[in-house]
C-alpha cells in the first residue's frame, strides 16, 4: 500500500453525493460518496476512521468529523464510502447534512483519519466486544463488518444501547449480519426509556452499566481468548464503560475507545506563555508568534498559515503535529495514544507553548 | 564404528535413551501449543487449572471477564510451584512458601515484611511470567510464550480436514474417560495411533464397521489427517445400529481420525468426539489420557440406541482371537477392545528395542507413510528445520 503524500490526505476535495438515505424514521440520514478512481487511494480508510467535511453556511466555514459507517472491503471501494448522520439540536452542520444534502452536491471532505481503528488479519482469531450507543455504532459498524467479511476466525458482541426501538441506527443492517453470519455475531440490545407500544424486545432495559457488562459476558464468554474492548458513545459513556470493563478485570491495554459528539475532558488549569515558534507545513518552515493562553493552532492560523485541523476539540487527531523542541501542554488528549505522546505528538489544537521557544513539524 | 540402527528415519535409540527424549522434551513439547483441557474445566470467574506441558508449567485462570489468563506456575521469590491441579480462588494467588502474593494479572502485590526486608523493592519487576491460552474446538491449549501469534497459524491449515463435528454442542461423558500408562515410547504410540496398514489386522475384530479400504490420509504441515467411512454392511442401517445417538448428518457419516503435532489423537466420529492425550513420561513410558463427548441427549435415548444396536454390535465385535483359541478370558487380544490391542501392540514393540538382534524390516508404501513421514517430523523439530 502506498502512502498518499500528507498535502493530499489532509487537505479537502469535492466529492459528489452519490446517493442519501433517511434513517430512523428521519432523524439520520446517510450519505454514500461517489469515489473518483483517482482519489481511491487517498480515501483508503480504516475500520473506524472518520472524514471530515467542511461547509461554507452563511459566510462562516464549519468542519465536523463523521466517522465512516461501512467496511472498506467491500467489493467496490468506490461506491461504499459512507457515513450516518444523526441530527443534534441546534447543530448546524448535522441539520443542514439531514435537510439539504442530496445525491449530486458536492462536498468538500478530508481523507480518512483517526487512530480508532480495526485492522481484521486472516489469520487472526479474536474475540471482539463492541460497546456502542447512540451515532457511537457509526464506526463500530465499520469495524463490525470488517471483521465479520475479513477476520474469518473471529467472533463479535455488540452491545448497543439507544433510548428506544426507534432510535437503533442499523437495526436491519445488522440483524441481515445476523442472519449472514451465525455464530460469529451477537446483537444485545439495550434500551433506556422503551416504548410500551413496541413490539421490540431488547435485551435489557437500561443503559450499558457493569451489570449489564457482565451480564454480556456470561451470556457470551469469550470463546477466542485474544480479546477485544472497543467503545464508542457519547459524552460519559466511554468513560462508565472503561471503569465498568476495568472493575471487571480487563486490562486498559485491551480496551480501545472514541469519543463521540457532547463533552470531552478537559483541562482548563493550563495557561501557557507567550513563545516563538518555528513551525514546519509541508515544504516551507516559518516563524511565528504564540500568545499566552492561544493554541498553536490558532497562533499558526492567525499568522496566515493553513494547518490541517478539524474538530478542534482533541478528539479526532487531524491537527496532530511533532514537537521536536521546547516544551507545550495539551488541555486534551483523547485523539492521541500515550506512545505518541512519548514520541512527542501533539494535538495543536489543544497545546499551549511552556517554553519561549518551539519547534513544530506538521507531518 | 557401529552404524546406527533405524526405526527407518528415525535410530532406534530415539525410542530408548534419556538423550534423545530430553531433547524432544525442550523443543518439541515446551514450545508448541498444548493441550490443556476441555474448555468447560473452566467455566467460573476465578476456576483455574495447571497443566504440565513438557518442561513447563503453566496455570490458567479465569478473570472476571471471563476471558482466561495463562502464566508460568513458578513464584518469583524462590521458584515455588503456586498452584495445584485444579480449583478456585478469588482475586489473588498467595505462594505457599512465603505468601508472596499475586493478582489476576499476574502482578505482585504484596510481599510480607517488605519494608524490613526488601529495601527498594520493584514489584513491577516481578510479575508472574505469562504464557499464552486460547480455545480451540471445544478444548483449551496453552503456548509458553506470551505472544505465540494466533492459534490458527498452528491448527489453521489442518482445520477443514477434520471432521464436521460441532464439537462445542456436545457434552462430555466422564464415564469414559480413561488414563492409561503404556511402556512404550511416546512415537511408538503415535505411529500405532497414524499406522493404516494395522486397521485391517490388528483391529480385524473390532474396526471392521469402517471401510480402511476407502481411507484418505495424509499430512497438513506437522499435522496428521485422516478420514474414511463407514462400512457398507454399518452405513446400510446406521440408524438402528449405530451404538450410540449419531452426532453427524446422515451424508456426512464417517470416521477423522487426525493426530495434531504433538501428540494429540483426535477420535471423532458418527457417534461421538475424543481426544487421545499422548504424554512422554520417560523414554519407555508414555501416559495417554482419553476423554470423551457425546450426543447432548436423554439418558432415555442413549438406552433406546444401545437396546436397538446390541444384537447388531454382538455378531459384528469380537477379538482378535477367539478365548477358546488362546484360553485366557483376561487377554487384550480377546477383548474385543481396539484401545487393550493398541496398547498390547506397542507395549510388545517396544520390548523388542533393546535386543541386539532387533531389526526393522521392509515399511508398507502407502499404509506406514505416515509413520516414516511422522519420525521425519520429529527429526525436523530437533535439527531446527521446523
Ligand atoms: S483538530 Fe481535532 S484534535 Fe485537534
Ligand atoms: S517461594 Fe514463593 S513466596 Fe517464597
Ligand atoms: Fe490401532
Amino acid at each position: 500500500m502506498t502512502q498518499a503524500a500528507p498535502q493530499a490526505t489532509r487537505s479537502f476535495h469535492k466529492l459528489r453525493v452519490g446517493e442519501t438515505r433517511l434513517e430512523i424514521g428521519g432523524s439520520a440520514k446517510t450519505i454514500v460518496f461517489d469515489l473518483p478512481g483517482a482519489l481511491c487511494e487517498t480515501f483508503r480508510w480504516r475500520p473506524g476512521q472518520h472524514l471530515t467535511l467542511r461547509f461554507n453556511l452563511s459566510g462562516e466555514e464549519l468542519r465536523r468529523s463523521y466517522s465512516i459507517s461501512s467496511s472498506p472491503f467491500s467489493d467496490d471501494r468506490r461506491l461504499s464510502m459512507r457515513i450516518t448522520v444523526k441530527r443534534v439540536e441546534g447543530g448546524r452542520i448535522s441539520n443542514h447534512i439531514n435537510d439539504n444534502l442530496k445525491a449530486g452536491d458536492k462536498v468538500e471532505v478530508m481523507p480518512p483519519f483517526g487512530g480508532f481503528c480495526l485492522d481484521p488479519g486472516a489469520m487472526r482469531r479474536r474475540t471482539h466486544y463492541f460497546f456502542g450507543a447512540g451515532s457511537g455504532i457509526t464506526p463500530l459498524f465499520a469495524m463490525i463488518q470488517s471483521v465479520l467479511s475479513d477476520e474469518p476466525h473471529s467472533v463479535v458482541h455488540l452491545v448497543d444501547g439507544n433510548r428506544n426501538a426507534a432510535t437503533i441506527l442499523f437495526k436491519d443492517e445488522l440483524d441481515r449480519l445476523c442472519d449472514a453470519y451465525p455464530g460469529r455475531l451477537s446483537v444485545s440490545h439495550l434500551l433506556s426509556s422503551p416504548s410500551l407500544w413496541s413490539g421490540f424486545r431488547p435485551w435489557r432495559k437500561g443503559k450499558i452499566d457493569a451489570a449489564a457488562i457482565e451480564a454480556v459476558f456470561a451470556e457470551y464468554p469469550p470463546y477466542a481468548q485474544d480479546v477485544q474492548y472497543y467503545i464508542c458513545g457519547p459524552g460519559d459513556m466511554n468513560r462508565f464503560v472503561r471503569t465498568a470493563l476495568t472493575s471487571l478485570d480487563v486490562p486498559v491495554s485491551r480496551i480501545h475507545m472514541e469519543s463521540y459528539g457532547g463533552a470531552v475532558a478537559q483541562d482548563d488549569t493550563i495557561k501557557g506563555m507567550a513563545a516563538t515558534a518555528r513551525v514546519t507545513l509541508g515544504d516551507s518552515t516559518q516563524s511565528i508568534e504564540v500568545a499566552e493562553g492561544q493554541t498553536l493552532l490558532e497562533a499558526a492560523r492567525a499568522a496566515g498559515l493553513t494547518p490541517p485541523f478539524s474538530c478542534q476539540s482533541g478528539v479526532c487527531g487531524a491537527c496532530r503535529a511533532r514537537l521536536v523542541k521546547g516544551s507545550a501542554e495539551m488541555r486534551a488528549r483523547m485523539a492521541l495514544e500515550d506512545t505518541e505522546i512519548s514520541k512527542g505528538v501533539v494535538l495543536t489544537c489543544q497545546s499551549l507553548a511552556t517554553s519561549s521557544e518551539l519547534e513544530v513539524v506538521y507531518e | 564404528m557401529t552404524v546406527a540402527r533405524m526405526m527407518h528415519v528415525l535410530p532406534v535409540e530415539a525410542y530408548t535413551s534419556q538423550e534423545w527424549f530430553d531433547r524432544e522434551q525442550a523443543q518439541i513439547f515446551s514450545k508448541l501449543w498444548r493441550f490443556a483441557g476441555f474448555s468447560e474445566d473452566i467455566s467460573e470467574p476465578g476456576q483455574y487449572l495447571s497443566v504440565q506441558a513438557g518442561l513447563n508449567n503453566i496455570f490458567i485462570v479465569m478473570g472476571r471477564d471471563r476471558r482466561l489468563r495463562a502464566f508460568h506456575n513458578i513464584c518469583r521469590h524462590r521458584g515455588t510451584q503456586l498452584l495445584r491441579a485444579v480449583g478456585k480462588t478469588q482475586k489473588a494467588i498467595t505462594c505457599p512458601y512465603h505468601d508472596w502474593t499475586y493478582d489476576l494479572e499476574g502482578r505482585l502485590v504484596s510481599v510480607p515484611e517488605e519494608a524490613e526486608e526488601f529495601t527498594g523493592l520493584n514489584k513491577n519487576c516481578l510479575g508472574l511470567k505469562p504464557a499464552s491460552v486460547d480455545l480451540w474446538r471445544g478444548m483449551l491449549f496453552v503456548h509458553p510464550e506470551p505472544d505465540p501469534g494466533s492459534i490458527m497459524e498452528w491448527f489453521g491449515k489442518v482445520e477443514p480436514h477434520l471432521g464436521p463435528h460441532k464439537v462445542e454442542e456436545l457434552v462430555e461423558y466422564p464415564q469414559a474417560a480413561t488414563s492409561h500408562d503404556i511402556k512404550a515410547n511416546w512415537k511408538i504410540v503415535v505411529e500405532n495411533y497414524i499406522d493404516v496398514y494395522h486397521l485391517s489386522h490388528l483391529h480385524s475384530g473390532t474396526l471392521a464397521m469402517y471401510d480402511h479400504a476407502r481411507a484418505k490420509y495424509g499430512f497438513v504441515g506437522p499435522h496428521y489427517a485422516f478420514w474414511e467411512p463407514l462400512a457398507e454392511f454399518y452405513a446400510r442401517d446406521v440408524e438402528k445400529n449405530a451404538p450410540m445417538p449419531l452426532v453427524l448428518p446422515k451424508d456426512q457419516l464417517g470416521a477423522s481420525v487426525p493426530m495434531l503435532f504433538p501428540g494429540l489423537g483426535l477420535g471423532e466420529s458418527e457417534t461421538s468426539w475424543s481426544t487421545f492425550h499422548v504424554i512422554p513420561l520417560a523414554p519407555d513410558l508414555t501416559r495417554v489420557e482419553t476423554r470423551t463427548r457425546v450426543k447432548n441427549a436423554s439418558d432415555w435415548e442413549f438406552s433406546t440406541q444401545e437396546w436397538r444396536s446390541g444384537a447388531f454390535w454382538g455378531k459384528h465385535i469380537s477379538g482378535k482371537y477367539a478365548v477358546e483359541e488362546l484360553g485366557e478370558a483376561e487377554d487384550p487380544m480377546t477383548s474385543g477392545d481396539f484401545m487393550a490391542e493398541d496398547v498390547y501392540a506397542c507395549e510388545q514393540q517396544q520390548k523388542s528395542l533393546k535386543s541386539p538382534y532387533f531389526e526393522v524390516g521392509a515399511s508398507a508404501e502407502q499404509g506406514e507413510s505416515p509413520v516414516r513421514q511422522h519420525q521425519q517430523i520429529v527429526l525436523d523439530f530437533l535439527e531446527g528445520r521446523r
